[in-house]
């Protein structure tokens, strides 16, 4: 256990809380993406480079993305000024 | 042997100046309080400092076939990280409506005004 | 009609009959059951407003902390309870762990004769370079079988919650494709440099599964990832050239099919002891190592389909 996964491992204690106390949710989707790309990089100190690349593409790319496009269609995410636009473009 | 001297001084400073740039990147993000210049100081460390970092570990590395590896991985950084800025400063731009208390800027009207003033 | 029989003849035979069984034409209750038109039940306004207003009185009263004190007390020992809860799991969880032996210790449970025997033969077993790969899709194929259908299964669950049947509405009312900034050309040039490159990396993943770090989970990742960049850059017109709820299909059950096949053949081989005609290879060739390249490839394609059907769903709900 090298110096370099002791501090990983206190950010992802770091991040794992942060994610839940977080009122915002757009914020603790931020942060667990966060969390996503410091355990890939854990992976890859644990010599699986494998789990790395998986946890790198779904873990921080696709799994965020779903948790926008959700927030986004159950209107979680507060959108300004656009509203009135598209309501215009369509008229 | 001098030269492996040399090569491993330029790696280093090389290194060195890509920890400053990061330095001075975190400061600016907890210095300034707006989107646009926080986003300024982030995409300065996500360029030039990472390509720094990467060269000097090419250099310090010697010429081999990881050397290509790390050149691909500045090309990646150099196109993925600037067109990742641009999309969240226009999502900023477009969606903020007091964007006009933040940053002083002009519409493209106001701009082919003056040209056509000029 | 150009039929040989007339069509009061063709009514009569079986063939007419199962097919109006089969596609449902035929209403089961007509002339069977009795049935009663039902009346409308009458309920007058004021009724209901009454109703409502004593149901909002009781649920008001019930929750008003300052005058209901048994809620009260309640609440305050839940969120307690809560919290010494957690603690608690939390605290045995780290007392089984400190029980745990170091990593790699030789005293350790999982230190028996099966991952030896993976270590020592599985290169010549399974012709697989990397011991992982062999392990997964050779030794416990059955298992990521199972993790392809169920990926599988929850892409059919979230084509059943989330399809849009709106025939009538346009793109433009159904995705929410109108918040984004459209025709961006800085992302579209970063798209065209990045996305062939993405798709070479997730191919290449793919394909050196049995040599290198890797294997169709990830490069399918990696693909489905690449896609989902191509999507926000060029909008669903672009991609549905090439890829609709017709292609999903296909893929998935061609994969899924080759996938069952091929390890049954394997399967039925290895249990009677049949010598397989599929050859092993030679070790770290990329056509080599039997099965496992096909099995690499179908595993990848299922999984790049699922990524970017979620994400095509969650946006537009529509192919």
């Amino acid at each position: 256990m090298t110096v370099f996964q002791i501090i990983l491992l206190v950010f992802l204690l770091v991040c794992a809380i942060a994610v839940s106390f977080s009122k915002n949710l757009l914020n603790s989707i931020l942060i667990f993406m966060s969390f996503s790309l410091i355990m890939s990089i854990l992976w890859v100190c644990l010599e699986s480079p494998d789990l790395g690349i998986t946890e790198a593409a779904v873990g921080a790319g696709v799994t965020s993305i779903l948790f926008f496009a959700t927030l986004k269609k159950i209107h979680a995410i507060e959108v300004e000024g656009t509203q009135e636009e598209a309501e215009d473009e369509q008229a | 042997m001098i030269s492996e001297w040399i090569r491993f001084t330029l790696g280093a400073t090389l290194l060195a100046i890509g920890i400053f740039i990061f330095l001075f990147e975190l400061f600016g993000i907890y210095r300034f309080k707006y989107v646009l210049n926080r986003m300024h100081a982030a995409a300065m460390g996500d360029t030039l400092a990472l390509s720094c970092f990467i060269l000097g570990l090419a250099i310090i590395s010697g010429f081999n076939f990881d050397t290509l590896k790390l050149i691909l991985i500045i090309a990646l950084f150099w196109i993925s990280s600037p067109v990742s800025s641009h999309m969240l400063a226009k999502m900023e731009v477009e969606t903020n409506e007091e964007i006009a208390n933040e940053v002083s800027f002009e519409t493209l009207e106001e701009v082919e005004k003056k040209e056509a003033e000029k | 009609m150009s039929r040989l029989k007339t069509k009061e003849e063709y009514e009569k035979t079986i063939g007419f009959k199962f097919r109006r069984w089969l596609y449902g034409e035929e209403d089961p209750y007509i002339n069977k059951v009795e049935m009663v038109k039902q009346h409308h039940r009458h309920v007058e306004e004021k009724t209901i407003t009454e109703r409502m207003h004593e149901k909002q009185m009781h649920r008001e009263y019930t929750y008003d902390v300052n005058r209901n004190k048994v809620l009260k007390t309640y609440s305050m020992l839940y969120r307690i309870a809560s919290v010494v809860f957690v603690i608690l799991i939390a605290a045995l969880l780290v007392y089984n762990v400190s029980w745990l032996p170091k990593t790699g210790a030789a005293e350790k449970a999982v230190n028996n004769e099966v991952p030896q025997r993976y270590i020592e033969n599985g290169l010549q077993e399974t012709g697989a370079v990397n011991i992982v790969t062999g392990m997964i899709l050779d030794y416990r194929a059955f298992d990521t079988l199972g993790e392809s259908h169920v990926l599988f299964i929850a892409t059919i669950t979230v084509l059943i919650l989330l399809r849009n049947n709106k025939k009538k509405a346009t793109i433009a009312q159904i995705s929410d494709r109108r918040f984004e900034p459209k025709n961006d050309s800085i992302l579209q040039l970063g798209a065209k440099i990045l996305v062939p490159v993405i798709f070479v990396f997730g191919i290449y993943v793919v394909l050196n599964g049995h040599i290198s770090p890797g294997g169709g989970f990830s490069g399918g990742a990696i693909i489905g990832a690449g896609l989902i960049l191509y999507v926000s850059a060029f909008g669903f017109e672009k991609t549905e050239k090439f890829f609709t709820e017709r292609t999903y299909k296909v893929i998935s059950f061609a994969a899924l099919a080759t996938y069952c096949i091929a390890k049954s053949y394997s399967f039925y081989t290895g249990a009677n002891h049949i010598h397989s005609i599929i050859p092993l290879g030679q070790p770290g060739a990329i056509l080599s190592s039997g099965l496992i390249l096909i099995l690499n490839i179908c595993v990848g394609m299922v999984v790049a389909c699922t990524m970017y059907t979620f994400y095509v769903m969650f946006r537009k709900g529509d192919f």
